[in-house]
């Protein structure tokens, strides 16, 4: 038999499944497998091998274990013979590589069950030919397919040249959820765990390349900074020095720093030398003046005035700044940068010969740095080629290209490989953190005590100042208001409006696990509370009174948001947490929710604290109920909350990154602190799972996190804080 | 550049190093045994922790002079293919999301219930505070801890 590699490669599905280049397989040894591929995402092979190539980037949210489950499910293939694959990244490919906001299997969901559907009634049709009978005598099960007459059977793997020659099924029929033997179950291990525990798993720091040598960065402490000079003499006695060279500012979108490189022949003699090697540098005007202290006051000073942007306004017109006249209550909060600190710090190799880049590292969104080489170097974009690496960690800072981009300036100049390494100092120093923010929160309540007129004003920069190089522009105030937690704001209030004003910041910014979230739904919930305790309403009744009766509605981007799923959340959580329960002096519940619109998240958490007279908090229970509608692996799913509330419980009790003379004072995990294994007690998770289509959970389990603790302590001392994070009010844990 | 005689994984072999090399960077770039981390190289995270004559040691605050004489024990000398304890624990528990930290985690861990077969949660916590999770894993850690306990039991 001629052996050949059956593709087949099709558009046949929407949604940017139209593959524009088919890649010729190399020629195939004799035993080399058959494959077929009815999808560009699933290959299916003679050796009983059925790989889903998985464009999302895998930081541990499970991606490559998840979306595997899915195309098992409709392929009704054994789920340990389905391997998921990275696939590589193709600018031409369409598929978004770009991985975050929790939506990788919310946007890959129907694509995969179509694929694998397609699959499963291909494979049917070659057995039901071979056999001479109908498809309606055929099923699959377990990789085979049976013949339900005479219960023969035969595998996938022997089917797959008969199934390549038929023509790909345009709509295939999917399962029903009844028959659904794969997806929701619990069981699954993360597909690459044994080289985790082994320390095989290569991440982009372990990976090595011939001939490559290492370079860091001593870059400007200073935002705008640039270098004046620099004294090679200050490393001359450091062996394996190769290059030194000045590193150019890569402007908007990257925002990298100015700095010296320095390339060696190993790490650590570049490492020593970042150490030793002496720069001066020149700052702008004012920039190395700046404090954490002077941009909250900016922000303070800026909420006093008219908003640059109304993002929601309903109701009877809302004034602008309320005074206190008695009726209206107001509320001050502050929020701090924070840095992701991923546990694996930036780096990148980049080789640069024959005029054209190959790199390899960790990236969220491997386009972005493919932009780089046409951008910065004005090649195209077939002129570069990036291996994709786990991640150990991205939480949004791998969202951004300085550090690949820098690694290509860097490999541009020497013309061999290299791998850039970010220390923990340069990763702390110079991540691309959370917006700090300042917020007046205000409202007058109702006869009904109910908030009838709502304020919420914010004061920061957004992100797109930065990443999308949008300084200056009006529109992109929009993002840092958009969402659940503040525009659209998910409590019944009539009358209420929320404005957003820029105060340019003096650090770069990045998307940070939960976004804008982390910051909006936090004082919103609190205030909710703070509410709720003027009005002398129970907290959790607040809430549901101002969702109930509330019809589902579609809010600005054009998500439906379920009150009826909110409140079920708020509901279970109080249940769990036994709310009513009489609490004595010094103990409290506190409780908090979030509707995450990117996500189609309903979460609540709810907390039972006790606070000494020290301010020594000690957590005494703490609930998570969450709906994320249908939940492919529970397992998987439960991690992924477990590790939201760490997050929340960092943000809320210890991090934060301050900023003295335009330095970032933070330098490891000494300074920049984080929750430990001491800090974080058991969390008692509720799921309620459904038919709704799935959401996501990576980003969604972690804003209600920080009210809700933050309710609970109020609950316990009587005194409500507005400042994060609680250490500096000299909370412990 | 010194050399040094070094028994790593139960081999006793020559490594040449700058006398002021850290061992993770000797272990990592000098022998290639990249399954022990950088997280910091500060002490900080507990990313490089290793067995030294059993003891867990951040290896970044560490010298290959100050392993002349003593056993050095990396991931890759636990076991081959995650056949110990620990690894079936972490393994049945489903503990990592990124992974990065557990090596570090599991070293920290192989050395604790050699002192604590059977430890308290109060123990687990005393002994692995100073080791950072950012994906927030701690929960499975102590779950797996326990099941090694009771795995190393059997």
């Amino acid at each position: 038999m001629q052996r050949r590699a059956f593709i087949q490669l099709s558009s046949f599905l929407s949604g940017g499944w139209v593959v524009a280049q088919l890649v010729p397989l190399p020629v195939f040894a004799a035993h080399d497998p058959i494959c077929f591929q009815p999808s560009p995402l699933i290959k299916l092979c003679s050796d009983g091998k059925i790989i889903v190539y998985v464009y999302k980037q895998e930081m541990g949210q499970g991606v490559q274990t998840s979306l595997p489950l899915i195309v098992a499910e409709e392929l009704e293939a054994d789920p340990k013979q389905v391997i998921a694959e990275a696939l590589p990244y193709s600018p031409s490919s369409g598929f978004n590589y770009s991985t975050g906001g929790s939506t990788s299997i919310l946007r890959e969901f129907m694509p995969l069950r179509k694929a694998g559907a397609a699959a499963r009634e291909m494979l049917i049709k070659a057995a039901a030919n071979e056999w001479g009978i109908s498809v309606d005598n055929c099923r699959a099960q377990k990789s085979r397919v049976i013949n339900t007459t005479t219960n023969q059977s035969i595998a996938f793997k022997d089917l797959i040249a008969k199934a390549s020659a038929l023509p790909i099924p345009k709509d295939p029929v999917l399962k029903n959820y009844k028959d659904f033997t794969v997806i929701g179950k619990p069981g699954v291990k993360k597909n690459n765990i044994r080289d985790i525990v082994t320390g095989k798993l290569k991440y982009g720091l372990d990976y090595r390349v011939p001939n490559m040598l290492y370079a860091v960065i001593v870059r400007c402490p200073v935002m705008g900074g640039k270098v004046a000079s620099w004294n090679k003499q200050s490393v001359a006695t450091i062996d394996g020095i190769v290059e030194l060279f000045e590193m150019k500012e890569m402007g908007d979108q990257l925002e990298t720093r100015s700095g010296v490189a320095i390339v060696a022949n190993t790490r650590w003699a570049a490492l020593r030398a970042q150490k030793s090697l002496q720069v001066q540098w020149t700052y702008p005007a004012g920039s190395n003046e700046k404090s954490s202290a002077t941009y909250f006051a900016e922000q303070a000073a800026r909420l006093q005035k008219a908003p640059d942007m109304i993002y929601n306004e309903k109701g009877a017109a809302v004034k602008d700044m309320p005074q206190p006249d008695g009726e209206w209550i107001t509320a001050s909060y502050q929020i701090p940068f924070v840095a992701h600190a991923a546990m694996e710090p930036l780096n990148c190799i980049a080789d640069f010969s024959n005029g054209k880049f190959t790199l390899w590292g960790g990236f969220q969104n491997p386009g972005k740095t493919a932009s780089v080489a046409t951008k910065f170097f004005g090649l195209t974009s077939k002129d570069i080629f990036i291996n994709l690496m786990p991640l150990g960690g991205g939480f949004g800072r791998r969202l951004s290209a300085d550090y690949s981009a820098e690694a290509m300036q860097v490999a541009y100049q020497i013309k061999r490989p290299v791998q850039l390494m970010f220390t923990r100092e340069d990763d702390m120093k110079f991540d691309n953190y959370r917006p700090a923010s300042s917020h007046i929160l205000s409202a007058k309540l109702g006869a009904d005590k109910k908030p009838a007129d709502w304020l919420h004003k914010i004061a920061i920069a957004p992100v797109a100042d930065f990443l999308l190089g949008m300084k200056g522009n009006a529109n992109w105030l929009a993002m840092e208001a958009e969402g659940g937690s503040m525009g659209d704001m998910y409590y019944a209030i009539p009358s209420l409006r929320s404005a957003v004003s820029r105060t340019p910041s003096p650090l770069v910014e990045g998307w940070w696990r939960a976004v804008n979230f982390s910051y909006n739904n936090v004082v919103i919930e609190c205030f909710i509370d703070e509410l709720a305790k003027k009005a002398g309403v129970d907290p959790v009744e607040y809430r549901l009174s101002l969702l109930k009766n509330m019809p589902a509605k579609k809010i600005k981007d054009g998500t439906l948001f379920d009150p009826a799923r909110l409140s079920a959340v708020i509901e279970l959580a109080a249940e769990k947490i036994d709310w009513n329960k009489k609490r004595g002096a010094g103990r409290g519940v506190g409780i908090a929710c979030c509707f995450y619109n990117h996500a189609k998240a309903y979460t609540a958490h709810a907390f039972e604290v006790s606070v000494s007279k020290t301010k020594k908090i000690k957590i005494l229970r703490a609930v998570v109920a969450t709906d994320v509608g249908m939940v492919i692996d529970p397992d998987g799913f439960a991690n992924q909350v477990e590790g939201g509330f760490v997050w929340g419980l960092s943000a809320v009790l210890k991090s934060e990154i301050t900023l003295a003379n335009g330095v970032v004072q933070q330098s490891s995990f000494f300074d920049f602190q984080v929750a430990r294994m001491p800090d974080v007690p058991a969390l008692e998770i509720h799921i309620i799972s459904s038919n709704a289509e799935p959401g996501g959970a990576g980003e969604t389990s972690v804003p209600s996190v920080i009210p809700g603790l933050m309710n609970a302590i109020a609950a316990a001392t009587g005194v409500r804080v507005r400042e994060l994070p609680l250490k500096n009010k000299g909370y412990t844990i | 550049m010194p050399e040094y005689q070094l028994t790593i994984n139960g081999k006793s072999q020559p490594v040449e190093a700058p006398a002021d090399m850290p061992l993770l960077w000797v272990l990592r770039d000098v022998l290639d045994l990249t399954g022990t981390k950088y997280g910091c190289g500060v002490g900080s995270c507990g990313a490089c922790t290793v067995l030294i004559n059993g003891k867990p040691i951040r290896s970044c605050q560490y010298t290959a002079a100050a392993c002349v004489g003593k056993t050095v024990t990396t991931i890759e000398g636990l076991s081959e293919e995650g056949t110990h304890v620990v690894q079936q624990a972490w393994m049945e528990i489903n503990v990592p999301q990124c992974g990065y930290c557990q090596v570090g985690q599991i070293m920290t861990s192989v050395a604790l219930l050699q002192t604590f077969p059977q430890p308290t949660n109060e123990q687990i916590d005393e002994a692995m505070q100073g080791l950072v999770c950012r994906c927030g894993t701690y929960a499975r850690i102590k779950k797996a801890i326990h099941k090694a306990a009771e795995l190393g039991n059997k």
